[in-house]
Parts: C-alpha cells; sequence; structure tokens
C-alpha cells in the first residue's frame, strides 16, 4: 500500500489530535478489508494519512440501553454474530452480519466500516436500515447523531468528510418476541456477493394484529431506505395472504420507482416481490 | 516509513520494523521467510493466507502490518509445536486431504481456529469453519473427512 504518513493512535483521543492536525488528505483504517482491496487497485492513498483506528479501546464494545442498544465501531461482524444482546434484541442484525464476506473477513472486518465503505451490496445494510440505525460520528469535537439514510448518500458514497470519525452504531432494541427475517439472495451459499436481501421486523399484539412493522431490501436500492407506505399496509391490521402478497408487491415495485426501469428489473421486480411474499406468509400467518 | 512492532509469532515474540502499511502476509513471507502461508487471491477470497490472531482465523492478505503490533500470531509453522496443530497435520495426511497442497496452509489455520473454541464440533460447523477456504482439487470430502478424525483423535486425548 502506498501512503503518504501513517500513524497508530492508542487512544480516541490521540486521533482526534491527528484528525484536527494533519494537513492533506486522510483515511481512516479500522479492519482494512476493503481498503487494503482497493490499495491493490491503484495508488489512490499515496496522498493521503492513514490513521489506523483499528482496536482502539473506545470504539469496543455492544451495550444494551432502555430502548436502543449501542455497537462500538470497532466491533466485528463476528462479535456481532455472536453477541447475546444481538441475538436477543436485534437478531435481524446477527443474520445479516453472518452472511458478510468469509469467516476470516468477519473475524477482522467492522460494522462501521461496512457502512463507510457504503456498497449497495454490503449486507449488513438491510438489517441497520429496519432497526432506525443511527451513526454516532465525531466531528469537530463533537458527537453528532445522524441517521443511517443521512450517512449513505448513494452506492460508495457517503456524506462524512475525511475529517469525521464514527465512533458507534445505535440501533432499536426489538421486544424479545419480535418476529424478524433475514434472507439473502446469491449465487453460492459462502462469500456471495448478495443479489439481493429481503429484510423484515414485525411484532404482534396479543389479539393478533400487527403494531410494530418495518420492511426493506437490500442490494437493490442506491442507499438504505424503508417505506412508511408499505409498512401502513400491515399497521394495526392481522395479516392474511392478501395484505401480505399486496405488501410484497409494493416492495417489487419500489424497484423501478426509485431505481428507473433498467435490464435487470425485469427479473428483480418480480424476484422480490415473490421471495418477499414467501418469508412474510412463513413467519406472520397463524398456522 | 518503517514503524517498529512487537508480537507474539508461534510461541515465540518477534520485535521487528516493518513498513506499517504493507501486508501481513508479505511481511510473513519476506520479511520473516515464512513462506507456509500462500497467497491465492489477495483480496480475502480463497482463505490461502489464512492465519490465526488472537485465536481467531484471519485472511493475511487484508491485514494491515501495523495490526500485527501486540498481537499473538499462528502460522502454519507453528502448528506442530502445538496439540491441536499436530493432529491435524497426521490426520491430513493419512485421510488423503492434501493434493496439490496450496490450500493446506490456509485449511488447517481455518480448522486449527475451530478446534481452539469448539473441541467437539459438528460436520455442519466445521464445513461453516472452512466456508472461507477453497480447495478446487478434493472436492472438501476428504478435508471434512480429516478434520473429523482429527477431533475424534484431540477428544479421546483430552
Amino acid at each position: 500500500m502506498r501512503y503518504k504518513d501513517y500513524y497508530s493512535p492508542n487512544s480516541l483521543k490521540e486521533a482526534e489530535q491527528l484528525l484536527k492536525e494533519l494537513d492533506g488528505p486522510v483515511t481512516l483504517l479500522a479492519g482494512g478489508t476493503d481498503i487494503m482491496v482497493y490499495a491493490r487497485e491503484d495508488d489512490r492513498y499515496q496522498d493521503h494519512h492513514i490513521i489506523n483506528i483499528y482496536g482502539l479501546p473506545e470504539l469496543q464494545g455492544i451495550e444494551l440501553k432502555d430502548d436502543c442498544i449501542r455497537i462500538g465501531a470497532g466491533v466485528t461482524h463476528s462479535e456481532i454474530e455472536q453477541s447475546p444482546i444481538i441475538q436477543k434484541y436485534a437478531t435481524v442484525l446477527a443474520d445479516g452480519c453472518r452472511t458478510v464476506g468469509s469467516l476470516q473477513i468477519r473475524n477482522h472486518a467492522t460494522l462501521a466500516g461496512n457502512i463507510c465503505n457504503a456498497s449497495p451490496a454490503a449486507d449488513s445494510l438491510a438489517p441497520l436500515a429496519v432497526l432506525d440505525a443511527k451513526v454516532e460520528v465525531l466531528r469537530d469535537g463533537e458527537m453528532v447523531l445522524m441517521p443511517l439514510y443521512d450517512v449513505i448518500v448513494k452506492p460508495y458514497r457517503t456524506s462524512l468528510s475525511d475529517r469525521d470519525l464514527v465512533t458507534a452504531v445505535i440501533v432499536r432494541r426489538l421486544p424479545e418476541d419480535e418476529i424478524t427475517c433475514f434472507y439473502k439472495l446469491g449465487r453460492r451459499k459462502a462469500l456471495a456477493i448478495s443479489r439481493m436481501t429481503i429484510t423484515y421486523v414485525a411484532h404482534k399484539a396479543d389479539d393478533g394484529t400487527v403494531d410494530d412493522f418495518n420492511i426493506t431490501a437490500g442490494a437493490i436500492f442506491p442507499r438504505p431506505m424503508t417505506f412508511p407506505d408499505i409498512n401502513e399496509k400491515l399497521l394495526g391490521k392481522k395479516p392474511d395472504e392478501t395484505i401480505l402478497e399486496d405488501v410484497a408487491r409494493a416492495l417489487g415495485n419500489k424497484i423501478p420507482e426509485i431505481t428507473g426501469i433498467r435490464k435487470s428489473t425485469a427479473y428483480k421486480q418480480p424476484v422480490c416481490s415473490n421471495l418477499a411474499a414467501r418469508i412474510l406468509k412463513e413467519k406472520l400467518l397463524e398456522v | 516509513m518503517k514503524k517498529e512492532i512487537t508480537f507474539r509469532l508461534n510461541r515465540k515474540d518477534y520485535t521487528i520494523e516493518v513498513d506499517p502499511g504493507a501486508r501481513m502476509i508479505d511481511v510473513l513471507r519476506d520479511q520473516l521467510n515464512l513462506r507456509g502461508t500462500k497467497e491465492g487471491c489477495g483480496v480475502g477470497e480463497c482463505g490461502a493466507c489464512t492465519v490465526v490472531i488472537d485465536g481467531k482465523a484471519v485472511t493475511s492478505c487484508l491485514v494491515s502490518a501495523a495490526q500485527m503490533d501486540g498481537r499473538d500470531i499462528m502460522t502454519v509453522e507453528g502448528l506442530s509445536e502445538t496439540e491441536i496443530g499436530s493432529i491435524l497435520q497426521k490426520c491430513f495426511i493419512q485421510y488423503g486431504a492434501v493434493q496439490c497442497g496450496y490450500c493446506t496452509p490456509g485449511m488447517l489455520m481455518s480448522a486449527y481456529a475451530l478446534l481452539l473454541h469448539n473441541d467437539n464440533p459438528t460436520r455442519e460447523e466445521i464445513r461453516d469453519a472452512i466456508a472461507g477456504n477453497l480447495c478446487r482439487c478434493t472436492g472438501y470430502v476428504q478435508i471434512l473427512d480429516s478434520i473429523e478424525k482429527a477431533r475424534d483423535e484431540y477428544l479421546a486425548k483430552a
């Protein structure tokens, strides 16, 4: 890797100081599983100060709060997958993280890195979207909380500057009896870049009506998004086949609506609707 | 640019100067002359360069040299000194898990990391553990069999 300078600060304070003092472009290196690949392609980092923030103690740990979960920016996909807190209160994120890359990559790559790389096919993004994720950013000495939607603006582009340091990702804490689903469509079982993922969270009240619902698809849209108009179709109702098929169709219809009609639409739109219908019925219809 | 880093490698302590932005696999192979770790794809897809860092399997082509600092590293060269490792190596040979051999060091390291944390994995868990390691010769069956045999032998000893 060609670079201008390389720093390994020992604390968040030191990293912050470096961000303030250095002149010229900065690249923050966490796990580096994307950056090390880009660095092979060309010398795009040759004028950059590299700041290695991997393993900074302030960026570790998963904390359970009253209504949310705070995931440190340095937490790896494997740690999320294995975290009892995530497994219990945000299962869908553990399921998404489990399908990222290979075990070797999940052991090293961080969730915040997955966000900052902003690949539309990143498997963690759809689960984060349905969990109303917010990104905690250290900007000019202050902590700012930004919705994930505002962080990722389009494929491989974020609204963060090179002086912004992501310190944590905050997601909803779901009730223990929340129904969640993450489905991945890839070309093979392991190590596949997603063609499409479909994710939802749903909760049924005692009378069987749905009082919480959020659905989205991954690897389809330019940025992680959710759709209140689709969620409305199910909220307050008892799920039946007609409603679920309507929800699934509406999700598929978002593809041409948002990305425009492309060659792939003929495949993606029906596949998205059919898969969504299948996984919604599987878990939400009374048996 | 050079930076001094200190780490444990195959149960020995090292302090060396490295280019902090170099790839870990290059430090191992070119600087330390440990050429057991192989490079296949260089982008984290094939698993040939798998090493174990702090008990976890990681592809060393994606690790920056500075990130070796302070860590406890095991490569295929250190495996025969460990109980799990030497059983794995013996079983790989005995049950035909090695054909061309290029994926073997990575396979062994992934299997070693699995058995470190789980001394009685199911075949499914073994499959998951080596899902990030490609082998184009064996079709994986002999590798899975060998790891199962190693598991049984290790359990019998413990």
